[in-house]
């Protein structure tokens, strides 16, 4: 019995390297994305010090803690609550904040021994007897100070509290810090006080999923809870983005080396088809010749599988020693096998998927290609198999790695419409270049003919080459529209301060002493407390949303404003912003806060300010850009609806180091104002995206060494055709600049054609996805052309001709031999 | 090192039709290249066209072959996807031949096949290529077309069609034509033929081997 003998792991190396990649890439941002994902978590966790809270107007039952602990879960108990404090006999409101020892479950506290010394990180509140301050009210309140029917030392000032805002920066007071335990003994808080109780829990994600599914059917109608989604909008946004981007970059790493695979195993089994043709001459049955190339493919998996998770596993620590210094911090560590079983399976389905049918197409090679090498079995229905299985193993790749991402989905699919329709845009290039001149066959039209020729070779590898570029360019243009418009967001004028709680007569007088100091402050807006009572006439209590975040909404206070003209960076997407002078009364309304109540243009909204109740309806919808750290605000009205309701302002100023030493005397002369620091947490969420991005240019090692692959895998393919040329050239006296001259224009021109074409689809799929998934403005860059038609001409053109240079010393004695 | 051809000495004659007859494996093919310029000796002394080719290199025989040298092969080798007059035109622009259009033109029509001159090489049947083949090797109009087993790739009436059009613009143009066949009736064609057997050449009438005298092959 004639026995097939492999012809070794040699014959499919490229593949091998390709599904190499693929694994490393799986194993590689799995434990990474997991990782960073953790501490980005945890980082944004730090913004409400916990990883969850739940917040009541009522004590909160001591039930939850337990089963919190149950769950391993740590916790934390907050109590605070505004109260009044005497200062010179002047009754000065403050907001107080009882905490327990295990406060903050994520982050740090910062003191300072006064208002511009050196602040200190600490992990823990004050100690029982010992309250910790405001800078404002440091400087004006006595020490010991007098809570309720209990006296306290007050030695440190309070700088920064994680939490502080917990949804809107502007509602604040100044702040007291104070230790739990001395709670009872101020005598502050009785049975009917108003008060509000947070209960912090933090732990491992999982844990914390587990517990909020046994919270939610628990919480009473008083209680909400609050984690990272509805916490801050702005924190939101960006962390949004960043596991988008997150999201679509590995799987257009992937793509490339699906591709890698897919030229490789195209490779692959052109080169074993003459020696099927001859096993099938000798009578081998197909089926067996199929099991054969499975047995091979299984060897190639299993090799690949075990290198690819050990170098993805190894490729933690270079990235993790980049990665501590970036975060500050180092990486948490990850106790799942899962990335590696995702990585093996992603190696199989893009291993199988893309390579078997090429393969199992090999086999059907007819035995008369033993006479006729030229005859190809290549037909329609079998090309349609190989795109229907690259397609079905792409989804099946996506649901084991990103499962909901409509963004991944989407990008995805936009790359395969383009792999579908590349063939015959080049084909069609190729045949337009060619109808010109054929008075003149030598270069040009030569060339024309040659990749014509290899139509399904040539154009296959251009394709692909294009697909990978076309990936690399997208990841890199996201990259930089996420980017650009974040740090165009976030100049380095932006306000880090914000003043609150200014007084209708004082905003003039604060503006002139701002000026007179040269500090730069933003338009000032006043703030109206007001509760949503009445929509449309119907009590808002009686109303049942249909999103839940909706019952939320209308149990809160807002702030709302009023100003004449549009706040910068919102947008009028519904209606029409209201006239200045216009006495009929309007509200404009937040995109967000418009859906989650279903409400829209008409919709009369009625509020209940300080006991009297203002109405109106909604003239305009707005978009609010949240990241940019302006004043924002949810609902707005024209200047006659809320004039002359009870009102505080605030504005936003720009306060430099060397400017500091200026608030003490702002604080002096009007010490009604509260200043509140943005700085740290501005640097925190700029942080979480430009450490993020940084970390997936880490990606783009195994974006180019797949690309590599592409590239290697495309020049050996036409390295059998590019000999015979040769030899055929030589043997009709062509000379060796001649025979450079024909290689070097091949790849150039291919180079010229790759790059066109992937700048072109990178700058269209990059404008779908900033403006329909980033929702940030596209700006068509010349960079992306130069780089993709730059970098693919120089890239393919140089290695292409070293690669190939054996090619031009062939002897044209070959053709005799042919 | 195999030699593969050995203790040859040949003369071909100008204007004259040398057939090298010889079973497969005899060397004949590696002659045929050898005398062409299309590889290099070991040993010994080969000259074309009044040069000597010993030391050369490939670039040095390229230059030598260039416009006095035409090649019909067994498989055509033809540039597929370009023309059939593309074909033709290739080695007179490698030439830096200004009229490459017209004389591949002219050349096509000796060989019938002028209807057909913008059709792709990969729609003509084998005959038909080999035609061109033959168009494009007398297109240069070569001194000397040396043409390896010219008709083994085609059925008998077609390969006599070639022999005859091979031959008929062989007379019409005066060039030397070196023959490598194993078909006996093609090389009963040629003005003179030689039986080459385990790389040395056999005296085909009298079935024995050459006394050589000097290694030395020249055409």
């Amino acid at each position: 019995m004639l026995k097939i003998k492999s012809s070794g792991i040699q014959s499919y190396w490229l593949m091998l390297v390709a599904t190499v990649i693929t694994v490393s890439i799986v194993t590689s941002s799995q434990l990474l994305t997991q990782r960073i994902s953790l501490l980005l978590d945890r980082q944004a966790s730090e913004l409400l010090a916990a990883d969850l809270v739940v917040v009541s107007g009522e004590p909160i039952s001591p039930e939850y803690q337990q089963e919190a602990e149950k769950f391993g879960l740590n916790v934390s108990n907050i109590v605070s609550f505004r109260t009044a404090i005497f200062i010179d006999d002047n009754p000065q409101l403050v907001a107080i904040k009882a905490v327990d020892s295990a406060y903050p479950l994520r982050g740090h506290l910062e003191i300072a021994k006064d208002t511009v010394g050196d602040k200190l990180k600490v992990d823990h509140g004050p100690k029982a007897g010992e309250i910790w301050v405001d800078p404002k009210l440091s400087q004006l309140i006595p020490s010991p100070v007098t809570l309720g029917s209990a006296q306290f030392k007050s030695d440190w000032i309070l700088t920064f509290e994680p939490d502080r805002g917990g949804g809107s920066v502007f509602n604040l007071s100044p702040r007291i810090l104070m230790n739990i335990d001395d709670l009872a003994s101020t005598g502050l808080i009785i049975p009917g006080s108003r008060a509000t109780y947070r209960l912090l829990f933090a732990g491992q994600p999982e844990k914390i999923n587990q517990f909020v599914e046994w919270l939610k059917p628990n919480l009473k109608a008083a209680e909400k809870l609050q984690d990272l989604e509805n916490a801050r909008p702005e924190m939101r946004q960006a962390l949004d983005r960043t596991r988008q981007f997150f999201a679509l970059s590995i799987v257009l790493t992937l793509v490339i080396a699906m591709v890698a695979i897919a030229i490789t195993a195209r490779h692959t089994a052109n080169q074993e088809a003459p020696k099927v043709a001859m096993l099938r001459a000798f009578g081998i049955s197909q089926a067996r010749l199929m099991r054969f190339y499975a047995e091979q493919l299984g060897r190639v998996w299993i090799i690949a599988t075990l290198l690819g998770i050990a170098i993805g596993w190894f490729s933690q620590y270079p990235l993790q020693w980049l990665l501590d210094g970036w975060f500050g911090k180092e990486l948490p560590v990850i106790a799942t096998v899962m990335p590696y079983i995702n990585a093996a399976i992603v190696g199989f389905i893009s291993l199988v998927g893309f390579s078997l049918p090429f393969l199992f197409n090999a086999t059907a090679t007819p035995p008369m290609q033993v006479f006729r090498p030229s005859q190809t079995n290549q037909s329609i229905r079998r090309n349609l198999i190989i795109a229907a299985s690259a397609i079905f193993s792409v989804f099946l790749v996506l649901i084991v790695l990103v499962q909901s991402s409509k963004l991944a989905i989407v990008t995805l699919a936009m790359i395969l419409g383009v792999a579908l329709i590349l063939p015959a845009i080049f084909y069609l290039m190729i045949n337009a270049l060619l109808f010109t001149s054929r008075r003149q066959f030598w270069l040009r039209q030569y060339l024309l003919s040659r990749l014509k020729t290899k139509t399904r070779g040539a154009l296959a590898v251009m394709s692909g080459f294009s697909l990978a570029l076309l990936s690399i360019l997208l990841i890199g243009v996201v990259k930089d529209e996420v980017l650009n418009s974040w740090e165009t967001q976030l100049p380095d004028e932006i306000p880090n301060y914000f003043l609150i709680n200014l007084r209708t007569d004082e905003v003039p007088a604060i503006q002139k002493f701002l000026k007179g100091k040269e500090i730069a402050s933003s338009d000032s807006y006043p703030l109206v407390r007001a509760r949503l009572t009445h929509i449309n006439e119907v009590s808002a209590q009686d109303i049942e949303f249909i999103n839940p975040h909706g019952s939320h909404l209308i149990k809160r206070t807002f702030n709302v404003s009023y100003a004449d003209k549009l706040p910068d960076e919102n947008e009028v997407i519904s209606g029409q912003w209201m006239e200045a002078d216009s006495d009929t009364p309007e509200w404009s309304i937040e995109s967000g806060l418009a859906n989650s109540l279903g409400l829209k243009l008409g919709d009369i909204l009625a509020f209940d300010v300080a006991g009297e109740v203002v109405e109106a309806p909604i003239t305009s919808i707005r978009t609010v850009l949240w990241e940019n750290f302006k004043p924002n605000f949810y609902l707005m009205s024209n200047r006659r609806l809320l004039e002359n309701q009870p009102q505080t302002w605030l504005l936003g100023a720009l306060i430099t180091n060397d400017k500091k030493g200026e608030l003490k005397q702002l604080i002096q002369n009007f010490p009604s104002v509260t200043l509140l620091d943005i700085t740290e947490l501005i640097s925190r969420i700029r942080g979480i995206v430009n450490r993020a991005t940084s970390a997936l240019e880490f990606f783009f090692l195994f974006a180019m060494a797949s690309a590599f692959i592409v590239l290697m895998a495309a020049i050996q393919t036409g390295r059998r055709e590019r000999e015979q040329e040769s030899s055929l050239l030589r043997a009709l006296s062509a000379n060796i600049g001649q025979l450079y001259t024909v290689h070097v224009f091949e790849f150039t021109l291919m180079g010229v054609l790759i790059g066109f074409f992937a700048a072109l689809f990178a700058s269209i799929a990059g404008w779908v996805i900033s403006v329909q998934f980033f929702e940030i403005e596209y700006h068509f860059s010349s960079s992306i052309w130069l780089y993709g038609i730059l970098s693919a001409t120089l890239v393919l053109t140089t290695v292409g001709t070293l690669v190939s240079r054996k090619v031009y010393h062939v002897s044209p004695m070959k053709m005799l031999r042919s | 090192m195999l030699d593969i051809v050995q203790d040859v000495s040949l003369k071909v004659k100008y204007q004259e039709a040398l057939v090298i007859k010889g079973a497969s494996g005899s060397g004949k093919t590696t002659l045929l290249g050898l005398m062409a310029g299309l590889d290099q000796i070991s040993s010994g002394d080969i000259e074309l066209l009044g040069n000597d080719l010993g030391d050369k290199n490939e670039e040095q025989r390229s230059a030598i072959r260039s416009g006095k040298v035409g090649f019909v092969f067994q498989s055509f080798q033809l540039v597929q996807g370009a023309t059939a007059l593309q074909n033709v035109m290739l080695p007179l622009e490698l030439k830096g031949e200004p009229d490459a259009y017209d004389r591949a033109h002219q050349s096509l029509q000796q060989v019938g096949l002028e209807p057909k001159k913008n059709i792709l090489i990969d729609h003509l049947s084998g005959g038909e290529q080999q035609r061109v083949s033959i168009a494009r090797g007398f297109a240069v109009q070569p001194k000397i077309l040396f043409a390896d087993e010219p008709t083994g790739n085609l059925d008998a009436k077609t390969g006599r069609q070639i022999a005859d059009l091979m031959f008929r613009l062989r007379d019409q143009s005066g060039t030397t034509l070196v023959l490598v066949t194993h078909e006996t009736d093609l090389a009963e064609r040629g003005d003179r033929q030689i039986l080459i057997d385990a790389g040395r050449l056999i005296d085909s009438e009298q079935g024995q081997t050459i006394d050589s005298g000097p290694k030395r092959v020249s055409c």
